[in-house]
């Protein structure tokens, strides 16, 4: 091993250029260098190994947790499955029947009507929040904090403190509501119009502090110099964001609304704890009806069929949202 | 313990991992036949749910030889861990069927050993033994069988100066007595409600299935639970009973609502004597003279046996139990739904599946609970129809009246149209796709 290295050199040295020099290496480093290469080998094979030591035991886990039960949910969407008997190959007939589903179909709307609302809301306003707290305003870290609270407090204490406040006569909603002239509130989460809308805004009020901690961090690279120059060129400060924060701040933007859209389609424990997907089924999504056919009714082939139109439908979206972003960025 | 397929016990361990909370999994001693055996029992809330240590430690007392460990399920999660620990072939020897719904599941899965020599050696008198027999094979013998009561504040009636409950009460007389109460308890100047109804599709959707007649859920018919939701809804305008949607936005408890004397009616299953009995020993409840009658009937013609509902609560033996257990398995079986366990629960105040006199009378000699003969006669004569009956599609059908549920009472949807959907969807989701 040692040869090669102090062989190389030699040979590519300021020194190293004469035929002598050649000529000696000839020898040399072929011998030097079967014994290199087959150092070199090695010395590969020991850091690839130590490499793998260190990814192993999460690849073993994500293999074992995450890839294989993937793997077997889309080849058990193909069967029909009660856990316990044999998986019954039954070709598309899941596939065909959720086209004739008509709770699916509503789950399906019902995911893209609270996506359609969360995703845009959380990002606006995560993103004013941040650009709030990057001022450095009094008292700053104390509201990032309390932006950020939320979600890291249990999302069932969330979800009954919220029902609580929604409640239709004694709610401190409503009594707002009423203080501002509105006669006939309603009744939120027990509303079958109101329902969906309540749980989005307790969606938005619980992840924007997370994604303002991410646009803060964004705005921590944007350079100053952009802005001076801008404002040195007249720019206001709408269009300094406009022309200078928003597009320095497109990475983010972009991670930001991968994440959010997934989170979206696969909200799940704030519906069950909220409103169990009701009243009805006005708020019933896709990875509750999910748990339903799966957990509840034990029709494990069905409810991986959903899955993987759920999983189809996050990648469809990601891989578009990615498409959009690399032709900004040519 | 034997394990089967073993191909797809590793399927179902990857794909379970998902979603499924697997408890961890216990091993089990194999017992040699004739000598000292270990069975293993699924249970939930031992703290909190003396039930499975009574059975274990009277059965213990009567047979020495044989002792039976629990493996702890989380009570809310029950049914789900229990299937992933049987797909696993990790499951306990004897397992407790919670209610009707998932017996299906197991049965159908084949994870139920025969029990029809136990169900023979029992004879007529357990109440619910029929709900576990498919294709004339008994697969579960019950331990419990809760039924559905009036519960009412005595107190509260005489505040009122209403005529309590009597054995047979009819929908019509019940209506009348609420809206009596609501005026009594009004004019006495007490905040506390005529009724209080909980948010459960059951309170609704069980006593009209078992009291219509030829009321069917596979029928995809739900016109007969009509009448029983225009109760509801016109009791809930009428301001006789906490509204559904304070009542699922407040969380409300019913233990607290009929506790703390909230409401002077109110339809409970019976598990609810031995809480309140409890709760008013603890001081979680307020002290007060109640008692519980038969839930008001579709008309006075079953005065003589009142009819309620309720699922079982049941024991089989996992198919997988080695066999030199199973001897010892079926003996716990016997006990559990005979009258010697039958004696053991009732005297923690547990309503048996076995209602015999000395069961009665062990019942009743628990302190705290109502000795009144209206209270005795609800306890003792009734006629129990299954909320869940057996069928493959029961689940994914209880799944709908739910829904339906929350949208009539919540007011969303009209009564009518909300059952008219249901039955669509029955016919179409469920019922059609067989």
């Amino acid at each position: 091993m040692s040869t090669t290295t102090v062989g190389g050199p030699r040979e590519t040295g300021p020194r190293g250029t004469g035929s002598h020099r050649t000529g000696t290496h000839r020898t040399g480093p072929r011998r030097a260098g079967s014994r290199g290469a087959g150092g070199d080998r090695g010395k590969r094979w020991h850091r690839s190994l130590q490499g793998v030591s260190f990814v192993l035991p999460n690849f073993l886990g994500f293999g074992l947790l995450t890839l294989g039960p993937v793997v077997a949910l889309f080849y058990l969407s193909f069967t029909n499955w009660n856990v316990f008997g044999t998986a019954r190959w039954v070709g598309l007939d899941n596939f065909t029947r959720l086209a004739r589903d008509a709770s699916f179909h509503r789950a399906l709307l019902n995911t893209l009507y609270y996506s359609a609302l969360h995703i845009p809301l959380t990002l606006a306003l995560s993103l004013a929040l941040a650009l709030l707290l990057d001022r450095g305003l009094r008292g700053a870290a104390f509201f990032r904090t309390a932006a950020f609270f939320p979600y890291v407090t249990s999302i069932v204490a969330i979800a009954i403190a919220w029902n609580l406040l929604f409640s239709k006569d004694a709610g401190p909603v409503n009594q707002v509501l009423g203080l501002f002239g509105v006669d006939d509130p309603p009744g939120w989460t027990a509303s079958s119009d109101w329902a969906m809308p309540a749980v989005i805004l307790v969606g938005v009020w619980r992840e924007m502090g997370y994604y303002m901690l991410l646009f803060l961090a964004g705005l921590q690279t944007v350079p100053p110099e952009l802005h001076e120059a801008a404002r040195i060129d007249g720019a206001g400060a709408w269009q300094r964001f406009r022309n200078v924060t928003l597009p320095c701040l497109r990475p983010t933007t972009f991670f930001v609304t991968v994440m959010l859209t997934i989170g979206s389609f696969k909200v799940f424990d704030l519906i069950l704890v909220m409103t169990n997907g009701g009243p009805g089924q006005s708020t019933l999504v896709l990875s509750q009806y999910i748990y339903q056919k799966g957990l509840v009714e034990n029709r494990f082939g069905y409810a991986s069929a959903v899955s993987v139109v759920l999983f189809g439908l996050c990648m469809a979206v990601t891989a578009v949202q990615f498409a959009v972003n690399r032709r900004r960025e040519d | 313990m034997r394990h089967r397929h073993p191909g797809r016990t590793a399927i179902t361990a990857a794909v379970t991992a998902l979603a499924l909370t697997a408890t961890a999994c216990g091993g089990d001693e194999a017992a040699d036949s004739g000598g000292p055996v270990t069975l293993t029992m699924s249970a939930w809330s031992l703290n909190s749910t003396p039930e499975f240590t009574k059975l274990a430690e009277a059965f213990h007392e009567r047979n020495p030889d044989v002792e039976v460990e629990f493996k702890e399920y989380d009570a809310t999660n029950y049914d789900t861990q229990l299937t992933a620990d049987l797909a696993a072939g990790s499951g306990p020897d004897v397992f407790v069927l919670k209610n009707l719904k998932n017996f299906f599941t197991y049965q159908s899965g084949e994870q139920l050993l025969d029990v029809s020599d136990v169900a023979h050696g029992l004879g007529d008198g357990v109440n619910g033994l029929g709900d576990y027999e498919v294709d004339g094979v008994t697969y579960a013998v019950p331990y419990r069988q809760d039924s559905w009561y009036l519960y009412y504040n005595k107190d509260l009636f005489a505040t009122a100066g209403v005529t309590p409950p009597d054995a047979t009460w009819t929908w019509a007389q019940y209506e009348r007595a609420v809206a009596d109460l609501t005026a009594g308890l009004k004019a006495a100047g007490s905040p506390a409600k005529a009724a209080y109804q909980h948010v459960w599709q059951s309170t609704v959707q069980g006593l009209a299935l078992a009291q219509t007649p030829g009321a069917d859920l596979d029928s995809g018919d739900y016109g007969y639970l009509a009448p029983y939701y225009r109760r509801a809804l016109a009791q809930q305008e009428a301001g006789a009973q906490v509204d559904y949607g304070t009542a699922t936005t407040n969380t409300l408890q019913y233990q607290a609502q009929f506790g703390t004397q909230q409401a002077a009616t109110m339809l409970m299953g019976s598990w609810y004597v031995a809480t309140l009995i409890a709760q008013q020993k603890s001081g979680d409840a307020q002290s007060f003279q109640w008692g519980f009658a038969p839930a008001p009937q579709r008309d006075g013609g079953t005065g003589d046996k009142p009819v309620t509902f309720g699922d079982p609560t049941g024991l089989g033996i996992n198919a997988a139990i080695d066999e030199g257990e199973v001897a010892a398995a079926k003996e716990f079986l016997a006990f559990v739904a005979g009258e010697g366990g039958a004696t053991a629960l009732a005297s923690i105040g547990i309503t048996p599946a076995t209602l015999t006199e000395p069961v009665a009378q062990a019942y009743f000699a628990v302190q705290g609970v109502p000795a009144d003969e209206l209270s005795r006669f609800a306890f003792t004569t009734h006629d129990t129809r299954a909320e869940n009956p057996v069928s493959p599609e029961t689940a994914a059908l209880q799944n709908i009246l739910q829904e339906t549920h929350s949208a009539i009472m919540s007011g969303s949807t009209p009564v009518d149209e909300a059952l008219g959907r249901a039955g669509a969807r029955a016919r179409s989701e469920v019922l059609g796709s067989r």
